[in-house]
């Protein structure tokens, strides 16, 4: 059952004439908590006045029945049998005759309409921590939950004594630490603290010593640093404390003052509740109400003293300071006398007291603004700027240094490799197939992307426009690094000469420069129009290309480079290129027998399989001892599904197959 | 599809590997921080949508986890919040019950695990760091595994290799440990939060997955454990438990903070295949069974046990 009944004594529970049923302010604390937790947020619009004991009613029943209606309700077993005399939490209450808290419980206790729901006759099996202890701790666990999803930070809530021994809080402390670190994945260590400390304060737990501490690093050796760190912090653990002690006096004040005491006193104030916890600065206004609040809660005035005494051992400034909000939330509430040294102003401080509580520990704010990293964007800019200045020097130098340091290398592998492919027939013939291959798989995409990227775009607004000599100002511009500036200049040049080739060429330098590939290889493709011969276009096109990932393009244009390169030109026959060149080649050579099965590979990559049959048979009839024409020409048949052919392929049956496939 | 209801908030659901209808469910009071606990064993109705309650076992601290032996079909051990871990017979009455309490655990007894393969030992998890191995007939522990810088949540035998199995710590670390090795023989730092559950893959004996507290599940591939095969992202909170399925070689199910059951194949691009939105509290247990395809338990906070069928809703009548 959620939390919700447990702590309004939904069904089961609560058992007539316990104090079981006094949870109801104890509901009110629950539904203060977690009105913001969106699973039970129906639950809170259900009940319009949690304190009025009708609509207590109809809520129970509601409750009850579909839970009864559950197998193993029957099971359920009134967690404290009215006579049972296992709670010291029950005895401890008996005992508080002298305060209003008695009169609470036994007020509502009285109401008679939970008789009916529970069968008590069943005796408990478990004697201890039933009731009011189980559903504290229940309503407080799942404000560890609700707090972590609304954000807001737990608060401590000073209760009775709960009748808890040592080793129960112990394990309280233990445990509770442990999960609470399941449910705050995202939140600080802080924070975290904070929660289980307001757990635990609540319960009077002390927190002194830490059994299970926050999870440790997976390397040990910074748990050292982390130890040092936290024995600085370990009497800020009393700092958590203070912080939730003051919350816990401020839900007490809520708690019992909104539906506990005004339950019954009053009987109004709920509504506002309602509606303030369904604000997130519900805290704030609510202190304000309680302001003139006359709650008689000399037992929960006990408990503060109790905890700012023991808060008061504590020199630690975190912890001072949260104690000093705990003690502004008792003044504020006007039922803490002691300690007047301490008089503050109410709320007003309370709240920023608060906020900076808060805030304090997510400073994410402040080193978000206080960040340098963040905090130059004109550092950034000017970084990256003289960055560009450094690695920019003379116009072409950028090129220069790219083809003479970077790619002489790479160029003489490749132009070694293409070597070896001419002009060994049977070594290189695995090496240029796959070459092939390759740039045949980029044919299709090759010839989108070409035509995605060949036109160039000139911006609007053209300061350069009539300048005297634009292009020697590009380069000016370009050297001193003004990329965008120069980028302008250069285009006022190439509208004035569309056929400098060398202002197209430093245009797309510079707009490599900016990374904006697309126009430089644009511009580039101008230059080379202009001058198809000239080197530096063609492998800066290459490189823009490969920039842009269109590796076919790039191989184009490296291979133009190649050809046109005075070293390497013979060693790169128009042939070997990709098929568009294929074409071009068997128009040159109508009897390169590679060309025709290349042409057979373009088109099987294409999935155009019988045509890719059909060059392949026709090179196969130049060369018949061509055995991977004969393997791609099996494939091609299979995928053209004409597995009829299978058995000719095999046997090179020529004839057939040229009669079947004519060119 | 039947509901069962606890009277505390459900810890862990396992199936029995002997009755197709039959489950064990841990509960504990005040969602384990303090108070008692209870196992339930429960029967599935053959005919109508029902659960049958077939015994309950009260114990003085919270039921975290239960496992049911694999030699006998009426024994089940119960993982203890006080540090023991209980043996129950469910042939045997009540007051005959505990069999055997063995303690030796400092700390809260997390997670435990049968030996499906050798079925004569089982594995404790807790959160005194170490993982502690044993038998039913023999009231000490035969090896205590200490390795883990803080709480192991979760032990997985390996399905396929008798004497392998894996544990998951909030130290971060997933460790893939031998019997018959003094230490572990791997260390998985498989996320940047606490891990709180491990289970092998029940078809590839080399898939582990783990679930975190950073809201992932990871699985890992031990033979190349530095980056995981898939993450599955998804749960809007820790995940508390994982469970390879025992009938389809990629799918895992997952119960989270987030109060949902989630089903994944991590094989596929888009992983979730499934998510059920039945709880309305904290979904912490959740079980295949292994020998019906398809059937799934989940367990949670909101003391409600479903069973039902893939597929199905768990909340239909």
């Amino acid at each position: 059952m959620s939390m919700r009944e447990l702590v309004t004594g939904g069904a089961a529970c609560a058992v007539p004439g316990s104090s079981s049923s006094s949870s109801n302010p104890l509901g009110a604390l629950a539904n203060a908590l977690i009105g913001s937790s969106s699973k039970t947020q129906e639950r809170l619009r259900e009940i319009p006045n949690a304190a009025a004991p009708t609509s207590d009613t109809q809520f129970y029943s509601q409750v009850d029945d579909s839970v009864a209606a559950l197998p193993g309700s029957e099971l359920d077993r009134p967690f404290l049998h009215s006579n049972a005399q296992g709670s010291d939490f029950i005895r401890g209450l008996r005992s508080f005759d002298d305060n209003g808290l008695a009169d609470a419980w036994e007020e509502i206790q009285r109401q008679p309409h939970l008789d009916h729901l529970y069968d008590p006759a069943a005796a408990p099996i478990q004697p201890t921590l039933d009731g009011p202890p189980q559903r504290v701790l229940s309503s407080f666990l799942h404000s560890f939950v609700d707090s972590s999803r609304s954000g807001i930070p737990l608060h401590p809530t000073p209760l009775p004594l709960l009748g808890l021994s040592q080793g129960d809080k112990q394990c309280i402390r233990d445990r509770s630490s442990i999960m609470a670190r399941h449910f705050f994945a995202d939140k600080s260590e802080d924070f975290i603290n904070a929660q289980v400390n307001a757990l635990l304060s609540s319960l009077e737990i002390e927190n002194d010593v830490r059994a299970r501490g926050p999870v440790p690093g997976r390397f040990r050796e910074l748990e050292d640093y982390w130890n040092e760190s936290q024995g600085i912090l370990k009497p800020g653990a009393r700092s958590a404390d203070g912080w939730v002690t003051e919350f816990s006096q401020y839900t007490a004040q809520h708690g019992d003052t909104n539906a506990w005491v005004r339950s019954f006193e009053q009987q109004h104030g709920a509504s506002s509740w309602a509606s303030e916890f369904e604000q997130e600065q519900a805290q704030l206004t609510s202190i304000d109400h309680l302001n003139g609040g006359d709650v008689a809660n000399l037992a929960a005035i006990e408990q503060t003293r109790m905890l700012a005494h023991t808060l008061s051992q504590n020199d630690d400034p975190k912890f001072q300071n949260s104690k000093f909000l705990q003690f502004l939330s008792k003044m504020s509430r006007g039922e803490l006398i002691i300690d007047d040294n301490q008089v503050k102003p109410a709320s007003g401080s309370w709240a920023t007291e608060y906020q900076q509580q808060y805030n304090g520990g997510g400073t994410w704010a402040d080193e978000f603004v206080h960040n340098e990293v963040f905090r130059g964007p004109d550092q950034w800019v000017n970084e990256f700027a003289t960055e560009r200045e450094r690695h920019e020097q003379a116009d072409d130098q950028w090129v220069n240094e790219f083809s003479k340091l970077h790619v002489d290398d790479w160029v003489e592998e490749f132009g070694h490799q293409v070597g070896e492919g001419i002009l060994g027939d049977t070594s290189s013939d695995n090496w240029a197939n796959a070459y092939d291959e390759f740039l045949n798989e980029q044919v299709a995409a090759k010839q989108r992307s070409d035509a995605s990227s060949g036109v160039y775009v000139f911006s609007d607004m053209n300061p350069y426009v009539g300048h005297p000599n634009p292009l020697k100002e590009g380069q000016e511009l370009f050297r001193k690094g003004l990329l965008s500036e120069a980028v302008l200049a250069l285009e006022a040049e190439v509208m004035k000469n569309p056929e400098n080739a060398e202002g197209w060429r430093l245009l797309g330098i510079t707009h490599a420069e900016n990374d904006d590939d697309q126009q430089a290889i644009a511009a580039m493709m101008r230059a080379q129009e202009a001058d198809p011969t000239n080197l530096e276009v063609l492998l800066a096109l290459g490189v823009s290309h490969t920039n842009e990932l269109e590796q076919a393009a790039a191989l184009k244009y490296l291979y133009g480079w190649l050809q046109h390169h005075p070293k390497y030109g013979t060693l790169a026959p128009p042939e070997l290129g990709d098929s568009l060149y294929y074409a071009d080649a068997l128009d040159l050579k109508p009897n390169y027998v590679r060309a025709w099965a290349n042409m057979g590979i373009s088109y099987a990559n294409q999935g155009l399989y019988e045509q890719s049959i059909r060059y392949y048979v026709r090179a196969l009839a130049m060369n018949p001892k061509a055995d991977n024409a004969w393997q791609y020409l099996r494939i091609s048949l299979s995928c053209a599904s004409r597995n009829d052919m299978l058995e000719p392929c095999d046997s090179r049956n020529l004839e057939l197959l040229q009669k079947e496939f004519p060119l | 599809m039947p509901v069962f209801k606890t009277p505390f908030n459900g810890y862990s659901v396992r199936f029995s590997p002997f009755y197709e209808s039959r489950l064990a469910v841990a509960t504990a009071q005040n969602f384990g921080i303090l108070g008692n606990g209870r196992v339930h064993v429960i029967d599935l109705s053959p005919t109508s949508p029902i659960i049958n309650e077939l015994i309950a076992f009260d114990t003085a601290d919270g039921v975290y986890d239960v496992a049911w032996s694999e030699s006998h079909d009426s024994v089940l051990v119960a993982a203890i919040a006080d540090g023991s871990i209980k043996v129950y017979d469910t042939a045997l009455p009540p007051h005959s019950n505990p069999l055997r309490s063995l303690k030796e655990h400092a700390r809260e007894v997390h997670g435990l695990d049968y030996n499906p393969t050798r079925r004569d030992s089982f594995l404790s998890a807790s959160w005194d760091d170490s993982v502690k191995l044993w038998t039913l007939d023999r009231p000490a522990s035969l090896r205590t595994f200490r390795e883990h810088a803080y709480c192991v949540y979760s032990v997985a035998w390996n399905p396929k290799h008798a004497d392998v199995f894996a544990s998951a710590s909030g130290d971060c670390t997933v460790r893939i440990w031998d019997v018959r090795e003094p230490g572990s023989t791997m260390i998985i730092p498989g996320h940047e939060n606490e891990i709180l559950s491990c289970d092998w893959n029940k078809y590839d004996d080399c898939l582990i997955a783990s679930a975190s507290v950073d809201k992932s599940i990871k699985i890992w591939d031990v033979r190349n454990y530095r980056m995981p095969v898939s993450v599955l992202n998804g749960h809007g909170y820790a995940v508390r438990k994982i469970k390879f399925s025992p009938h389809r070689r990629n799918l895992i199910v997952s119960c989270s903070y987030d109060m949902t059951v989630c089903l994944w194949d991590f094989m596929v691009e888009d992983a979730l295949v499934g998510r059920y939105d039945h709880h309305t509290e904290f979904a912490v247990g959740v079980d295949l069974s292994v020998l019906v395809d398809g059937l799934m338990a989940s367990t949670g906070w909101d003391e409600l046990v479903y069973v039902w069928q893939q597929g199905m809703d768990p909340k239909a009548a």
